[in-house]
């Protein structure tokens, strides 16, 4: 099924996610990530997007992804980070 | 003497124009062809962009905008939904390695719009800058802004309300909750300004670039020299207009 989020970073932007979840294996699935924040280069939140594939719903699992991903890609954010992303695809619990 | 930059008065044109003409000035630029340019436009018709990351159907009223004729387009660059009508828009397009340009991408953002203050003080207005894209006139904005960085190259681009119409813009923009709207609107109008509101009289955007051009002179110690497009730009912005800003597939993308 199909679930979304928003979630308003503190001192931040707005963000939008959308991903799908998979109860028995507890993984989420072809990730959206919108909003009005920034991220330089635009085109690794997309690389994030398809880190996410398969990963599994839970807090320290998903920030670690992210941070990884953040790191090794370079991507500079302003107006979201791991802990805002992170959050926001928690906020997705059905 | 002062280093020289190029101005570019592009006057009105399409959304699809308009984003076209700032990535090919962009491109230009990176590869050593146009000195850093300042560039002045507005939008005819009126149109809304939304940021990189945004997703079209979720902040545009498709139906709405075609009634009223309003165009849409996304931008390369992050940041927020735009209604684009009386405003003056700007771009700066400057090499990252300019030694004027912070490499820290937030103070580039505060020392570009630093250059905007200065035009609106020329106007007699005190706008301070609020970070992270905003500039505000007894804290309500006023102008948003928003950066790229590609190609080594900085683009800023970002707006200067001349006068605002928030009933029409949120006929526009799909809010995410009917019930709210109203409030919405109310709060909106709180929180905006626009230079026309706030001098109490018109001002013709002519004034305003004047202004303007003044602002970023002094902020950079540069002097803003009057020129147009390159044939190559031209050619490259019809491209990026044909291929890119006017297609499905590009606007639709999120």
């Amino acid at each position: 099924m199909r679930y979304h989020s928003i979630y308003k970073v503190p001192h931040g932007k707005l963000l939008k996610i959308s991903l799908m979840y998979d109860q028995p294996s507890r993984t989420i699935h072809d990730v959206r990530i919108t909003g009005d924040f920034f991220a330089y280069p635009e085109e690794a939140v997309e690389r994030i997007e398809q880190g996410l594939e398969r990963a599994i719903f839970e807090r320290d699992h998903l920030k670690t992804k992210i941070e990884a991903i953040i790191r090794t890609q370079k991507i500079q954010f302003i107006g979201v980070d791991a802990e805002g992303l992170t959050q926001a695809i928690l906020n997705c619990k059905p | 003497m002062s280093e020289q930059w190029r101005l570019v008065l592009t006057g009105e044109n399409t959304a699809f124009v308009n984003m076209a003409v700032d990535r090919a000035i962009l491109v230009a630029h990176s590869e050593g062809k146009v000195p850093p340019t300042v560039r002045f436009y507005s939008w005819v018709p009126p149109a809304i962009s939304i940021g990189y990351f945004q997703s079209l159907l979720e902040e545009i009223d498709i139906e709405a905008c075609k009634k009223y004729g309003v165009d849409y387009v996304r931008r390369i660059t992050g940041g927020g939904a735009v209604f684009h009508e009386k405003e003056l828009t700007y771009s700066l397009v400057i090499a990252e390695s300019h030694p004027l340009i912070p490499k820290n991408i937030l103070n580039s953002y505060g020392r570009i719009c630093n250059a905007l203050i200065r035009g609106l003080g020329r106007l007699g207005i005190n706008g301070t800058y609020a970070p992270i894209n905003d500039i505000v006139v007894d804290g309500k904005k006023i102008s948003g802004n928003a950066q790229t960085r590609k190609m080594n190259t900085v683009l800023q681009h970002g707006t200067i309300l001349l006068d605002v119409d928030v009933d029409t813009m949120f006929s526009l923009l799909k809010v995410p909750n009917e019930k709210i709207k109203d409030k919405m609107i109310t709060d909106v109008k709180q929180r905006v300004t626009s230079i026309n509101h706030v001098l109490g009289t018109p001002i013709g955007f002519d004034q305003v670039a004047s202004a303007m051009k003044q602002g970023f002179e002094e902020e950079f110690h540069v002097s803003l020299v009057e020129g147009s497009l390159t044939g190559e730009e031209k050619k490259l912005a019809r491209k990026f207009e044909k291929e890119c800003f006017s297609t499905t597939a590009w606007n639709h993308r999120r």
